[in-house]
């Protein structure tokens, strides 16, 4: 079977998308006419200076904020001016996010804070159950699944919030900056996590200031004052 | 979702213990003031709804209208309620009733001293009335039949607890004797159950109108005219229909027209009667009500009112401690809607918070209310073991509450947390660059200060509402009335003439009391309730002066035993009728006679022929409450008008003179009932209303100051942690602990200031109105506001001092290291 005769479809596709912050006296473009295009399966690194709008690139297609001007479709539709509401239901059933800084919250527990998104798609209670010591066992961390969060180590935190983000099976996760706050060996971890789920068909786009953790992916965008200014496959030798 | 909610709550709460602390008690303190003012609101507004015929029943009533101004009574003089009954085809059923207190005995069968006697407790009244008043007010009888039991002379019907006192039990009361006031026998013919506690009507017994009838003259009835008229003569009826009161008013409006114009009177004089619906009764303050118990509707709004200020002032807190801990959540909030959860779906999150520590605070409030129960009777005449918390509709209004609470306290902090841009909120560094003031963060500061600015107006308001009454207490009490009201213990006595007749005898006995100094009859004491007017004439062969004097009736004793000053002649001579009189300087003041050596010797008349002397002028005094004005008067002896001895004693052993005194009264009267009272303390009952607004003042005000610093104790806490870092610096530059600790009070004191600044007009408002009241009252000067404000301000800076203080004592290497 060949890509002609079954394309891949694209999962993400902009079209001159721009995002320009304004205050009384000043107008920042952070984005500027972005056109990018991910097919599904694929694990794209985006890179570049801090300030070059990686981050916002991410939140534009993470749908947590909306353009200013351009298109963006995802899985064909055009999401950029969805009304709130509508992004939320996107985002709940098709995204999970990993951050930098882990976002757990607080003052749930490690299997609380992983349970969480699937109470917003309302999955059943034995099936969440399930789905949640599936993914504790998987990310060697079950035996902490009734600690909170500051009682994890860093590394722990970032796989809790991997495994928060990858429960309810998204089509596309979104990483921003995953290993920032990690040691090497914890980072490495995962990246392999990652990996892994890339592996098995999830799309994922990262945006990372690594070289070493931008090629995990297949691909590596790399912007500059808000634009693509070079793409590049990443070729690994065996 | 719920239990993941409901555990996030139980985490937040317990994380944040202090602030919890501060909301569920200011939250449970607030309800618990609305739920004590709702027991007195929701009592009182239930006042004679136990008759089933409620809707229609009436009372007639009078307008009176003159030159001196206008006035309602409750009088129905004897032709005119003929008339009304005869006059109006809406009338079902009407009744005469008189109210009466009467003593009652059990007597002794074999002729001794009788078995039992009993004074009618101060809280019930009894009533003379017709067969069709049981139709009226439906009232069903335990024992006896109700169309004969009120039908003939000396019948009565005793409620079920005075035939158990009297005769054992109710059954065996029936056709037994009872002596009234030492006067009447009376056949028990009926028993009935006791009245409710929130009705006009506590009867303790019916007694027929025909006893009142064949007794008028021990029971001063009789006078069949137009002109003679008691608020305590009244008629009742049972209209046909609810909406037939329009159409019986217009009949009754024209009752009287032409008779009342016979009469005479006083210039312009006109008499309109009209009909009072018993839905008014309770709640109507210039209508004469038996039980003395009016509440005014506008009281009961005033109540209700400061009740939902205090539990505004609590919601205040928990919105200011909520936006101001908002940024701490920031994170959850980002984290949920990068996860897909939209705007409206945290509302109902951080609403069901709110609606959780609003649960937590109603069972504590709930406890709270219940164990002050017993604290109502000092700001109402609610009972403490009136069923409450057992009642549906009790909890129908907690859970109104709780609901209204929920969406008061929890709401804008909701749109506040769920409107956190998830971008921002999930940056790190989120909380110090959400504080350092985004324009949301400004805005909801603004919020904050102005909810603190107004719970302080609020607290600043109560503070003065409580200097002011408590001033105004003070100042009665040490008012001078023109009397001595001090010592004097009284009596009243039946005044029938063999009662009369033994009277120099019981004085003679009590004067040779050791401790007794003075003995004086009369017919009122100097401040009563009463009033007896009268048109008169000075002098005594002109025309009636413009306004009516007042009358009292007594003897040569008064002027000692009640220690009254005169300012010309001299005081009555011993009398038993009325041959001379005592004028006081307001008669003189309105007659416009400025010496008072003028009038002394020169005659005047009382109504349309008797004339006397003036013998002397006495020195203003209070006949009544200080609400009044001084009102013209005569007194003068008329012996068979006493019923009031007045004895003025020395202070040693009170006890025993007072049970000496009783002893003595026992003897000459073995079949009477005594009931003995300090004049003072009588006096001090007139100012009971004043005495409870005082301590609803006091006890909302304590609450409202209470509330208002738990708040801001919250928010010191909170300011001291925002600005930990900035305190370190400072204190690193070589800042003095003084100076940080001012840096932190400065802006809360700041806010307190401006709260005296909006409370205390509205306070000067509210209590200018009240003392208005008062004819004669304490000024609302500048001290006033300066003690509220020092009090406001000392404890608003005691509140944040400790916080303050403890920040500024923190050591800065370890405040920037944390940082």
């Amino acid at each position: 079977m060949t890509n002609d005769q079954c394309p891949i479809k694209t999962m993400i596709k902009t079209v001159n998308l721009s995002k320009v912050y304004r205050t009384d006296e000043v107008e920042t473009t952070a984005l500027n006419n972005v056109d990018i295009d991910i097919k599904q399966g694929e694990f794209v690194s985006v890179m570049g200076p801090s300030g070059c709008g990686k981050s916002t690139l991410l939140n534009v297609l993470g749908m947590i904020d909306s353009p200013s001007s351009g298109d963006y479709f995802f899985n064909e539709q055009e999401v950029g001016k969805l009304a709130e509401r509508k992004r939320s239901d996107v985002r709940k059933h098709n995204l999970g996010f990993v951050f930098q800084s882990f976002n757990l919250i607080d003052e749930l527990t490690v299997y609380e804070n992983v349970e969480l998104p699937m109470l917003y798609t309302k999955v059943p209670a034995n099936e969440r159950k399930k789905r949640v010591e599936e993914l504790l066992e998987g990310m060697n961390i079950m035996h902490r699944k009734n600690h909170f969060p500051q009682q994890l180590s860093g590394g722990q935190q970032q796989r809790v919030a991997v495994a928060r983000a990858v429960v309810n099976k998204p089509k596309l996760i979104l990483a921003d900056e995953p290993t920032g706050n990690l040691d090497s060996s914890n980072g490495d971890e995962v990246m392999k996590i990652l990996a892994d789920l890339n592996a098995t068909g999830t799309t994922i786009l990262m945006v990372t200031h690594s070289q070493y953790c931008a090629e995990f992916g297949n691909r590596i965008i790399r912007m500059l004052d808000g634009q693509v200014v070079a793409e590049n496959v990443v070729k690994r030798y065996l | 979702m719920f239990q993941n909610n409901l555990k996030i709550v139980w985490r937040t709460l317990r994380k944040n213990s202090t602030y919890s602390l501060i909301n569920v008690v200011g939250l449970a303190i607030g309800m618990a003031a609305v739920l004590l003012i709702y027991r007195i609101v929701d009592f009182e507004l239930g006042f004679n709804k136990n008759f089933e015929n409620y809707d229609r029943i009436v009372r007639v009533v009078r307008h009176d209208r003159n030159a001196e101004g206008e006035n309602w009574t409750t009088c129905m003089p004897l032709p005119a309620a003929n008339a009304v009954e005869q006059a109006v085809p809406q009338f079902e059923e009407f009744s005469r009733s008189r109210d009466a207190w009467p003593t009652l005995t059990v007597p002794d069968p074999n002729g001794g001293a009788p078995l039992k006697k009993f004074n009618q407790p101060d809280d019930m009244v009894s009533f003379f009335v017709e067969p069709a008043y049981l139709k009226i007010f439906k009232l069903k009888l335990l024992e006896g039949d109700p169309n004969t039991a009120l039908r003939d002379n000396g019948s009565v019907i005793l409620t079920k607890k005075w035939a158990e006192k009297c005769f054992g039990d109710a059954h065996a009361a029936m056709s037994q004797t009872v002596i009234m006031d030492n006067l009447v026998t009376l056949t028990v013919r009926g028993v009935m159950a006791e009245m409710p506690a929130n009705c006009d009507f506590p009867i303790g017994c019916l007694i027929s109108y025909a006893t009142l009838e064949a007794n008028s003259r021990n029971y001063f009835y009789g006078e069949d005219n137009w002109g003679a008229c008691s608020s305590n003569n009244q008629a009742f009826a049972l209209l046909k229909s609810a909406d037939q009161l329009t159409a019986a008013n217009e009949v009754v409006r024209t009752v009287g027209e032409k008779e009342y114009k016979m009469e005479g009177g006083l210039e312009n004089e006109q008499k309109v009667h009209e009909l009072q619906p018993l839905s008014d009764l309770h709640y109507n303050a210039e209508l004469y009500n038996p039980t003395g118990r009016i509440v005014t509707k506008n009281r009961l709004r005033i109540l209700s009112f400061i009740g939902l200020l205090v539990l505004a002032m609590a919601c205040f807190n928990f919105i200011n401690l909520s936006t101001a801990q908002a940024t701490q959540r920031a994170k959850e909030v980002g984290v949920r809607k990068t996860l897909g959860v939209s705007k409206g779906q945290l509302i109902g999150q951080f609403m069901g918070e709110t609606a959780t520590v609003t649960v937590i605070s109603v069972l504590l409030g709930l406890t709270l209310a219940v164990l002050c129960l017993p604290l109502l009777k000092l700001i109402s005449d609610v009972p403490a073991d009136a069923p409450f918390v057992m009642l549906l509709q009790t909890w129908g209004f907690i859970a109104a509450m709780a609901v209204a609470v929920t969406l008061l306290a929890g709401f804008y902090p909701s749109i506040v947390l769920a409107g956190f841009d998830p971008i921002e909120a999930l940056k790190t560094n989120t909380m110090s660059r959400l504080t350092a003031g985004s324009f949301l963060m400004k805005k909801q500061g603004l919020v904050r200060e102005g909810l603190v600015v107004l719970q302080f107006a609020i607290a600043s308001a109560f503070i003065v509402g409580t200097i002011v009454t408590l001033s105004q207490l003070e100042y009665i009490r040490q008012k001078d009335l023109g009397f001595d009201k001090n010592l004097v213990y009284s009596f009243n006595f039946n005044s029938d003439s063999a009662s009369m007749a033994k009277m120099p005898v019981l004085r003679q006995q009590l004067l040779q009391l050791p401790a007794v100094e003075s003995v004086s009859l009369c017919s009122d004491q100097p401040s009563s309730g009463n009033t007896w007017a009268n048109n008169f004439a000075f002098p005594a062969s002109g025309e009636d002066a413009p306004f009516n004097v007042s009358l009292k009736y007594a003897d040569a004793s008064y002027q000692k035993t009640y220690g009254l000053r005169l300012v010309a002649g001299k005081w009555l001579e011993p009398s038993d009728t009325l041959k001379e009189v005592v004028v006081n300087q307001t008669l003189l003041r309105k007659l416009g006679i400025s010496n008072p050596d003028e009038v002394v010797g020169q005659e005047l008349r009382i109504g349309s022929r008797r004339k006397v002397r003036i013998s002397g002028v006495v020195e203003d005094f209070h006949s009544h409450s200080i609400h009044q004005p001084l009102e013209p008067m005569l007194i003068g002896s008329r012996k068979i008008y006493y019923n009031w001895a007045g004895i003025k004693i020395k202070p040693d052993n009170l006890a025993a003179t007072t049970a000496a005194i009783q002893k003595a009264y026992d003897e000459v009267y073995p079949e009477q009932v005594f009931s003995g009272s300090f004049f003072d303390e009588t006096i001090a009952q007139f100012y009971e209303d004043e005495k409870r607004f005082s301590n609803t003042c006091k006890g909302f005000g304590l609450l409202a100051v209470f509330i208002a610093c738990l708040g801001l104790f919250g928010l010191s806490i909170h300011a001291a942690s925002r600005r930990t870092k900035e305190i370190g610096v400072r204190k690193v530059l070589g800042a003095s602990i003084s100076s940080i600790t001012g840096l932190l009070a400065r802006d809360f004191l700041k806010l307190v200031l401006i709260s005296l600044v909006v409370g205390f007009p509205i306070a000067w408002y509210f209590m200018d109105k009240w003392l208005a009241d008062f004819t004669f009252h304490v000024d609302m000067n500048w001290a006033v506001f300066a003690i509220a404000g020092f009090a406001a301000m000392a404890v608003a800076f005691l509140t944040i001092s400790f916080q303050s203080v403890k920040a500024a004592l923190a050591n800065p290497v370890k405040s920037l290291r944390s940082e």
